[in-house]
């Protein structure tokens, strides 16, 4: 082989190994968009909404949230809320970052009496995460 | 000429794929999310009945509750908690003796249930004793929140201050005059009626009899409370924050929690002539039920 094919040829593996890592780092953050499956991100299948926009009291008052970009980021209705300056925003499309929380299905809620007019101590269970579907 | 293009190329794949790393934080998620499993009302599910029947039972810390329970979900970091709890732990302990007296008008308005005989007298004095012992509590509880404030982020200050505004919409709720028809299915006067089940004729009686009842209850103004929930926001979420200097606080505590004690005690005497014998006596295991348990004092598991 000659020292021009060979260095054709080292030439080509290396940019197939460039391509190689900008399609492994591209797919691995969890970001080709979809956003139809993200109903923020107006493509929604209409789960939010129904009971209005954004978390309830209780919602806040009861549930952990994720920070995020400095905010306190609450999954509810399908989409992360959070407030600033004692407004409602929400991300019109998942961060990564909010995604790979949702996938680990951390957001814990506390129960504080058992059920209706029966104390009975208290509960933790997890909502919000990967059910996501208080609205 | 050749080897150029091709290193260029290369630079340019290498910053493409750099580029779409960073870039994706903001991007929306490949894989769709999970299917719902929980399309309950945020106002039916079990975490908002149960936080909604607390706060009608439980008025003893005010303000300072609030915060105490705004910590159980603030969420803070595996170095944070073991300081977090602690603070946790002494709001409680500050809290015991508002706590206790609120422990004794609940015992004295399920003794008088069950016996169909309120001591109004006896009553209203626990009723003075807890609003007296809220209005101290704001002195004693200064030092951690203070602590509290130096431990926490400022996101996570804002949170809490978030997550006390919530507590206190709720409560609100909780604890609204039942004097008309178009009252809330998630009241007090609704849930009893569920848990005992009252009749129509009953739920009506009770209705009538809260109109004149509540007359003697001395109106709750929400202002000095919103007054005091924006000056504790605002302060706790500066940099700087001492909670001496917060003036509004025993004042408000006092009036929260003496209006919710007295609230209780007069849904309570309106209710009691309208109750069955058996239907008193249910009602006032349940009372007593609350006087002996202070769920939002356990330690977050």
């Amino acid at each position: 082989m000659s020292q021009v094919s060979q260095t054709n040829l080292l030439r080509r593996m290396v940019f197939t190994a460039a391509l190689a890592v900008t399609v492994v780092a591209t797919a691995g953050c969890g970001g080709m968009e979809m956003d139809a499956d993200y109903p923020g991100g107006g493509g929604g299948d209409g789960i939010y909404g129904a009971y209005g926009d954004y978390p309830s009291d209780a919602y806040v008052a009861t549930t952990e949230p994720v920070y995020y970009g400095g905010y306190a980021s609450y999954w509810y209705g399908g989409r992360w809320n959070y407030q600033n300056g004692g407004r409602w925003n929400h991300y019109d499309r998942e961060p990564a970052g909010l995604y790979q929380r949702r996938m680990q299905g951390l957001s814990r809620r506390r129960t504080y009496e058992s059920s209706h007019g029966r104390p009975g101590g208290h509960s933790t269970g997890r909502g919000g995460g990967r059910g996501g579907g208080h609205r | 000429m050749t080897s150029m293009a091709y290193r260029m190329g290369i630079v340019a794949a290498v910053l493409f794929g750099a580029g779409a790393t960073v870039g994706c934080g903001g991007a929306s998620a490949k894989v769709p999310p999970p299917a719902t499993a929980d399309r309950a009302s945020p106002d039916d599910d079990d975490a908002t009945a149960g936080l909604m029947e607390h706060h009608r039972h439980h008025h003893h810390g005010g303000v300072t509750l609030f915060i105490a329970m705004s910590l159980d979900t603030l969420g803070v970091s595996p170095e944070q908690q073991g300081a977090v709890e602690k603070i946790r732990s002494d709001l409680h302990a500050q809290m015991e003796p508002a706590r206790a007296a609120e422990q004794n008008l609940v015992t004295t308005l399920a003794d008088g249930l069950a016996a169909g005989n309120i001591d109004v007298a006896k009553v209203d004095a626990a009723i003075a004793q807890l609003t007296a012992a809220a209005a101290a509590l704001h002195d004693k509880s200064a030092d951690a929140l203070n602590r509290l404030h130096s431990v926490l982020t400022p996101p996570q200050r804002a949170a809490l201050v978030d997550k006390v505004a919530a507590h206190w919409a709720v409560w609100r709720k909780a604890n609204a005059e039942e004097t008309t028809p178009n009252t809330p299915d998630v009241g007090r006067l609704a849930t009893l009626a569920t848990d005992l089940g009252l009749t129509a004729d009953q739920v009506d009686r009770i209705r009538a009899a809260l109109v004149d009842g509540m007359k003697a209850v001395p109106r709750l103004d929400p202002r000095e409370i919103g007054t005091h929930l924006g000056a504790f926001g605002d302060a706790f979420r500066n940099e700087q924050f001492d909670a001496m200097t917060l003036t509004t606080a025993s004042g408000a505590n006092a009036h929260l929690v003496g209006w919710g004690g007295a609230h209780m005690a007069h849904f309570i005497e309106a209710v009691s002539p309208v109750l069955t014998a058996d239907q008193r006596a249910s009602f006032a295991q349940r009372l007593r039920d609350h006087a002996s348990h202070d769920p939002s004092a356990q330690a977050n598991p």
